[in-house]
């Protein structure tokens, strides 16, 4: 369970995210979509610390990120939230001098000081689900875009999270790889995995999230089921950004 | 000619002192400039000023004076060094503050992306510089590492001056000796190319194996 309390954030004198308080209960697949420069990404990784937060309350599962903690303890919590959530980025960021596998079991070696053997066959059975098992000995510069997003989805994966959280996980791919990403993360979402999605696919986030999170100018909008969004948006905001969408 | 190679065994001792010379403080001056590195970029602010300060002092003097003070200037407090020790002593303090500069450079030109995608799985700072970011930006450093390197293999002609028989001073022995010039400083001058690009050759394998991805 994901929670915010008057989250805000500050870069200098611009303020990026205007006291959003929110509750994302468990199995639930939020897709949070909005205007460039509205403040969805920084929404996304606020929560699981890459920005530190300027106001508010970040909880996670019960860790608790306050913005009025000392550094040292609000650091201690970000580190535990982040063992609980996996995170897929819109540049997918492997590491480019690690295989595949080796991708998906670092965390496992380094953070959980598994077993080698016992790691490698959690990264087996990851890469075997985005169906990229034939390419574990593979270094990503010789993956395609699509494929190594899968593989950075395994690699989040490997952690056991309780919560995925992916930042426009599409976005750098060419569209015809657009589709077998979005295939393993509607899977994920089919096993009942909770998941905040930052996205663009309009019709993806209408066919697989259940709940909508309009953001525009570093608030939320709007927030309803998908169905309800996209059928009959109650704000004119939300209503003129999905005009300007589905036109093209 | 025939001095040259009489006195080849001589020559091939001074040529071994530089090359040992050279793998010391290349050896110590890469552990001094990527803790250097990693102070400067990672460190509090105590730490990254004394990188800081270190780096201009070491970049804004002259090796030779360096190599004299380390030398000649300890004795008045008492530390007494033999030459080869404050040679290698001189040199791995010298070229680890370039070493850093280096490493500093290779370091930021990862993309954050990288550290963020280690944080994100709940690695430490520590545990996302040592496994995911040092990896990649030796990479990135090891062409210029080379020139580094190269130059510290020649810079060893400096502790001639505090009397380490190294290969320049193994060649003034010989021409106070004999009172020939050109054969045997050319002869020291073909030896130090061909250590230099022994030297280029091993860094390009090493540069080679790291690109394997």
């Amino acid at each position: 369970m994901i929670q915010t309390k008057n989250l805000s954030k500050k870069f200098v004198d611009n303020e990026v995210l205007k006291n959003i308080s929110v509750d994302i209960p468990d199995q639930q697949v939020v897709a949070v979509i909005g205007p460039s420069g509205s403040g969805k990404s920084t929404f996304l990784r606020c929560l699981n610390g890459l920005e530190e937060i300027s106001g508010g309350i970040v909880d996670v599962n019960g860790l608790i990120v306050d913005a009025f903690d000392a550094k040292k303890i609000r650091q201690k919590s970000v580190r535990s939230i982040r063992q609980q959530t996996g995170m897929v980025f819109q540049q997918f960021n492997l590491y480019p001098h690690k295989t595949a596998l080796e991708n998906v079991i670092e965390a496992l070696l380094i953070v959980k000081v598994m077993k080698k053997s016992d790691a490698v066959s959690i990264g087996e059975k990851l890469l075997q689900r985005v169906g990229l098992i034939d390419k574990k000995d593979s270094y990503p510069s010789k993956l395609s875009g699509g494929q190594q997003q899968r593989v950075a989805i395994a690699r989040a994966l490997a952690m056991e999270p309780a919560i995925m959280l992916f930042d426009e996980p599409t976005s750098a791919l060419d569209p015809e790889l657009v589709g077998e990403v979005l295939t393993v993360i509607r899977e994920l979402a089919e096993e009942g995995m909770s998941m905040i999605i930052v996205t663009h696919e309009m019709r993806f986030a209408r066919d697989v999230a259940d709940r909508i999170l309009f953001m525009a100018d570093g608030e939320i909008v709007e927030d309803a089921t998908s169905e309800q969004f996209f059928e009959n948006p109650r704000t004119k905001r939300a209503k003129k950004f999905l005009e300007k969408v589905i036109e093209y | 000619m025939n001095i040259v190679i009489e006195n080849l065994p001589f020559l091939f001792k001074g040529a071994y002192y530089t090359l040992l010379i050279t793998i010391i403080s290349m050896f110590f001056g890469l552990i001094i400039g990527v803790l250097t590195a990693i102070a400067r970029l990672k460190g509090n602010r105590l730490l990254q000023g004394i990188s800081r300060v270190y780096v201009s002092i070491i970049r804004g003097t002259p090796p030779l004076v360096q190599i004299v003070i380390v030398y000649y200037g300890l004795v008045d407090y008492g530390i007494t060094l033999g030459p080869l020790t404050a040679a290698c002593i001189a040199l791995s303090i010298n070229i680890g503050a370039y070493v850093s500069e280096t490493f500093r450079g290779a370091i930021q030109a990862i993309p954050s992306g990288q550290t963020e995608a280690a944080l994100a799985t709940g690695m430490s700072e520590q545990q996302a510089v040592r496994r995911i970011i040092l990896p990649q930006a030796i990479r990135v450093a090891i062409p210029p590492l080379g020139n580094t390197f190269v130059g510290m293999l020649k810079e060893t002609s400096l502790v001639s001056v505090i009397a380490v028989t190294e290969l320049l001073r193994s060649a003034q022995l010989l021409v106070a000796q004999y009172y020939v010039y050109m054969p045997i400083y050319l002869s020291i001058g073909v030896m130090y190319w061909i250590m230099s690009t022994g030297f280029t050759f091993i860094l390009n394998k090493v540069e080679k194996r790291l690109s394997v991805y």
